[in-house]
């Protein structure tokens, strides 16, 4: 039994530093769009439990997820995608009625590391989720993709074992170990059994400490990057998002693709990665949440044998961004029949004191199927919509996506505009506050129901800088919200002016597929 | 009860528990015992969870006076509540004409109510199969009761106008080209399902072919629903913090109220001799990298001999399971053929089941090369048995999977749904990492050698167009 004790009714007044997530966490490349959330959703929900080596597998889920065709998945947030994970990490509590606070702990580990953890007995596994500050903003200059190449090579080899033998040691013990790559972190997951915890933990201790990148290992991760960029090349929304951060972000260090780009990542070495590794798989700043059947003292000693071997040397200074966004309409043709735009808006920083307010208000214009643009996209879109309020760690935006059939696409941009409009002037109504707040806060316990999905959010509040006592503090800020200060956000937010849009513009098809036998072509 | 068994039902039922099968079907329920359910192990004890052996981990079922079939999995680790209710109707069950009615009723029975509130967080999913159709909540367990009534009348009075009739099959249609017509990989598995299965309806896809979507009507959606739809034809499987007499409860108070109707069997069809082997080339302007596919038609969980559909899941868990798998070690580490590859069996069906073998060329690898290497190590699994090891790896990471899965309760609700629907016991469910560990080398090189053969298998080439 997790320890969830209730707590009284609670006003706490308007707090600044609230909530804020890094929804990319999970995701190789920018905008986690459709096919990472349905990827997600199939692992979720189809067969096993599964983390495998994200470059090697990840891909596979099209097929893998015959989810997509033999079972076909309906979320309800399908048009609100982020906003469904965001209510599910921007939790609340309700003052009005009863509420529930996870018992979080803490352990001392080395200076500037920081460890959450949720003691619960109940199933023999242990999950954590680890985020270090090497994300693709540390990429070197004239080596974009640095970060995520090195990230991929976390799990392929360590010490005194090779790529082959380090991934037998993991699977002999069923150890899921998988690695990923945002703009600010790199973030590690592991899922072990009790019995298995203090081989997982060293395994990770070595692979940190003593990665090898072995001259094999580079070519064939190189050769899983470049084709999974090629892959990418003719998606639409993979396209649209990288050309969205180009625009949005200019030359700050968020605004180059996570995984980099083909000319630089073939010229990536093996001397680069290590240096890369040693300069920022550092101890300093990293961010740990575990959850599941360990205590404290043992904790401490696995965590030990993890992160104790790792320097501590801060890593560099990335600056805040200033000057986001670049009005107007961009477009990047793509093949395929489906058009896709990115877009966004200059948003809040997690620190600001309207952070909450925008985010009860990005909620209410596009958090649910009740939602505003859900209503929109329902009746005159014909194309789905998606935003969410992004708190990166040096900048806060609202990031959007559209898809829609190329020849309606301008059309369902100019909707856009308007429907930003409307609400940015007419505002909105208690009703849908209060309606936004019940689901917000109801949604709170929902985000801990699994000892992995408590260390993944555990672990996003620390990498948005946010304390301890943040899942007890969440309800009262939330509940605390007033209609003003939403209107005050929604105005501030949603200026369709402002609006940078990139289009990666569909195809009509020429002769898009065609079967014969392959002895016969 | 002490030993984590399924508790009897302990009310009566007014209704009997709806015919299941018929035919060859009756044999599948027969052997029910023998076979096999998902990656879940509640008694799964001793060796690697002892901690698992000593909690109370029990499920319980019952059945309401109208024929709901219910399943508690209790899971008091945070106040949640999941719940799942599955009708035993999918895809297959689409009339002649009418693909994607299933699919259709499912979205049209999600959207409906759902429009006018954010209804308190809830986490709503729905999903169709070739054999069941699932929608699923998940909820805190301060909202359950706001949710649960209005979720309960949303499924029982469907509202079918012409209007939005028409709309649903909009929504359906657009769906298609979301998820299908621009993904190429899913263009390329519906072709070779759609060859791989005859004329048994699991070769329709379960979204429908756009053609027939667009002829569905008020009438017909209206009398498939009123088919189909009975809670009498339905499970209900709760899991989280929640005992079963509240669950009871619960249901009772909302589902409970549903009127049960006589139920018609369902259509059987026959699964067609495969004489040859199929091949088929998908050619697309938005493929860059080719790829291989192949699909083997299998015996499922419901239709396997004691042992085999296990032995299919141990055999593609060596085969593509993860990067320590064979396929991965020959085609991508050694011989350097390929970037991704992976080996899957999808078992809980009805009728047959899916092996499927995934790889993806490196660049300028032809796909002929590819496949002729995929054959060598299919081969070799006929011939060979697995070595001990390898044997061992792929048996712990199943049976861990099924401890794994225990973490969330939408997949333990899922792994139970989906064995009740297609007419699996929660014993199945139970028993599944026991079956596993019973695999012998010998059995996975018989399915190798008996199961996943060329006359029972498409195979599949995704090229881009420009090649």
């Amino acid at each position: 039994m997790r320890h969830f004790h209730r707590e009284g009714t609670k006003h706490t007044k308007w707090c600044g530093n609230s909530c804020s997530r890094e929804v990319r966490a999970r995701s190789a490349k920018g905008i986690t769009a459709e096919a990472q959330r349905r990827r997600e959703i199939a692992e979720r929900l189809s067969a096993p439990w599964r983390l495998c080596g994200w470059l090697a597998f990840g891909a596979t889920n099209f097929i893998i997820a015959g989810a997509d065709f033999v079972v076909k998945w309906l979320f309800e947030a399908e048009r609100c995608t982020k906003a469904l994970i965001a209510a599910l990490s921007c939790l609340a509590i309700l003052t009005s009625s009863s509420a529930f606070a996870l018992d979080v702990h803490t352990v001392n580990l080395a200076k500037g590391q920081q460890v959450w953890y949720v003691s619960d007995r109940s199933l023999p596994v242990i999950a954590m989720s680890a985020a270090i500050p090497a994300g693709s903003a540390y990429d070197p200059t004239g080596k974009p993709g640095l970060a995520a190449f090195a990230a991929a090579l976390l799990d392929q080899g360590a010490g005194r074992l090779n790529a082959d033998a380090f991934q037998t040691a993991l699977a002999n013990r069923a150890i899921r170990l998988s690695v990923s790559c945002s703009r600010d972190w790199l973030i590690v997951s592991l899922l072990t059994l009790t019995d298995n915890a203090k081989d997982a933990f060293h395994l990770l201790g070595q692979a940190l400490s003593q990665p090898r990148f072995d001259a094999d290992s580079v070519a064939r991760t190189k050769e899983q990057i470049l084709s999974r960029m090629t892959e990418d090349g003719a998606r639409p929304d993979r396209v649209a998002a990288d050309a969205f951060y180009g625009a949005f972000f200019h030359d700050h260090p968020y605004a180059h693709p996570i995984s980099g780009n083909r000319a630089a990542v073939s010229a990536i070495t093996a001397g680069d990665l290590k240096h890369f590794a040693s300069a920022h798989w550092s101890g300093s700043g990293v961010r740990i949440a575990v959850s599941g059947d360990i205590d404290g003292p043992g904790l401490t000693v696995l965590l030990k044998s993890a992160f104790g071997r790792l320097a501590l040397r801060n890593p560099p200074a990335i600056p805040t961004a200033m000057h986001e966004g670049g009005a107007g309409v961009r477009d990047v043709p793509v093949p395929g029949p489906k058009s896709v735009a990115a877009f966004g808006l200059p948003g809040v920083l997690s620190a600001d004191r309207d952070y909450t307010a925008a985010y009860v208000a990005n909620f209410i214009l596009a958090g649910s199927l009740s939602s505003i643009l859900a209503g929109r996209d329902r009746s005159s879109f014909d194309s789905e919509v998606s935003m969410q309020l992004i708190t990166d760690r040096k900048a806060g935006f609202v990031l959007g996506e559209m898809t829609s059939q190329p020849s309606v696409m301008r059309k369902a941009i100019t909707l856009l505009r308007g429907t930003l409009r409307d609400y940015a002037q007419d505002g909105l109504a208690q009703a849908q506050l209060d309606d936004a707040k019940a689901a917000l806060t109801g949604a709170f316990p929902l985000a801990f129901d699994s000892d992995v999905a408590t260390a993944t959010h555990l672990n996003e509040y620390q990498r948005a800088g946010l304390g301890i006592d943040y899942v007890r503090k969440r309800n009262a800020l939330i509940s605390a919200v007033t209609l003003d200060q939403v209107k005050r956000a929604a105005k501030r937010l949603f200026n369709p002016s402002r609006l940078t849009v990139t289009i990666a513009e569909g195809q009509p098809p020429s002769r898009q597929s065609s079967a014969i036998d392959p002895q016969n072509r | 009860m002490a030993d984590g068994g399924v508790r009897a039902p302990r009310n009566a039922k007014a209704i009997a528990f709806p015919a299941r099968r018929r035919g060859l079907r009756d044999r599948a329920v027969l052997i029910a015992s023998r076979v096999g359910a998902s990656l879940l192990a509640l008694a799964l004890a001793a060796a690697t969870a002892p901690a698992l052996a000593q909690q109370d981990a029990k499920v319980f079922q019952f059945a309401l006076e109208n024929g709901l079939q219910v399943t508690v999995v209790p899971d008091h680790r945070a106040p949640v509540v999941t719940r799942m209710l599955l009708y035993r109707v999918g895809a297959a069950d689409d009339p002649p004409g009418l693909s994607g009615l299933a699919d259709f009723i499912q979205q049209a029975a999600l959207n409906a109510g759902n429009a006018t509130s954010s209804n308190n967080g809830a986490r709503n999913c729905a999903f169709t199969t070739h054999d069941y159709t699932a929608f699923c909540q998940q909820i805190g367990k301060d909202r359950l009761r706001a949710v649960m009534s209005a979720d309960a009348d949303r499924l029982a009075n469907l509202a079918l106008s012409d209007r939005n009739v028409r709309d649903g099959a909009d929504a359906v249609l657009a769906d298609r080209r979301a998820r299908v017509d621009g993904n190429p990989q899913a263009l390329l598995r519906e072709q070779m399902e759609a060859a791989l299965f005859l004329s048994h309806p699991y070769g329709r896809p379960v979204t429908g072919w756009p053609e027939e979507v667009r002829h569905i009507g008020r009438i017909e959606a209206q009398a498939f629903y009123d088919r189909h739809y009975p809670p009498n034809n339905a499970y209900l499987v709760v899991a989280g913090d929640v005992t079963p007499d509240e669950a009871r409860a619960d249901a009772e108070a909302t589902y409970g109220k549903l009127t049960a109707h006589e139920l018609h069997p369902r259509a059987e069809f026959a699964q067609p001799p495969r004489l040859g082997e199929t091949r088929l080339t998908v050619l697309r302007d938005d493929v860059r990298m080719p790829l291989l596919l192949r699909l083997y038609r299998v015996a499922s969980y419901t239709e396997a001999r004691p042992g085999e559909a296990e032995a299919l899941q141990v055999l593609a868990q060596l085969l593509g399971g993860d990067p320590t798998s064979a396929l991965y070690r020959e085609l991508v580490i050694r011989r350097k053929l390929a970037t991704e590859t992976r080996a899957f069996y999808e078992g809980y069906a009805r009728d047959d089941g899916e092996f499927g073998i995934f790889a993806r060329a490196k660049p300028g690898v032809r796909p002929e090369v590819l496949q002729q290497a995929v054959d060598g190590i299919v081969s070799a699994a006929m011939q060979t048995v697995p070595r001990m090891a390898d044997l061992e790896r792929a048996k712990t990471q199943l049976v861990a999977d099924a401890v794994y899965l225990h973490d969330d309760q939408i997949s333990l609700a899922s792994a139970y749904g989906q064995s009740l629907a297609i007419g699996l016991t929660a014993q199945d469910v139970e028993d599944w990492p026991n079956r596993i560990r019973a695999v012998s080398a010998e059995e996975v090189r018989k399915v190798a050698a008996g199961d996943v053969i060329l006359r029972e298998a498409v195979t599949g080439y995704l090229l881009p167009a420009t090649q």
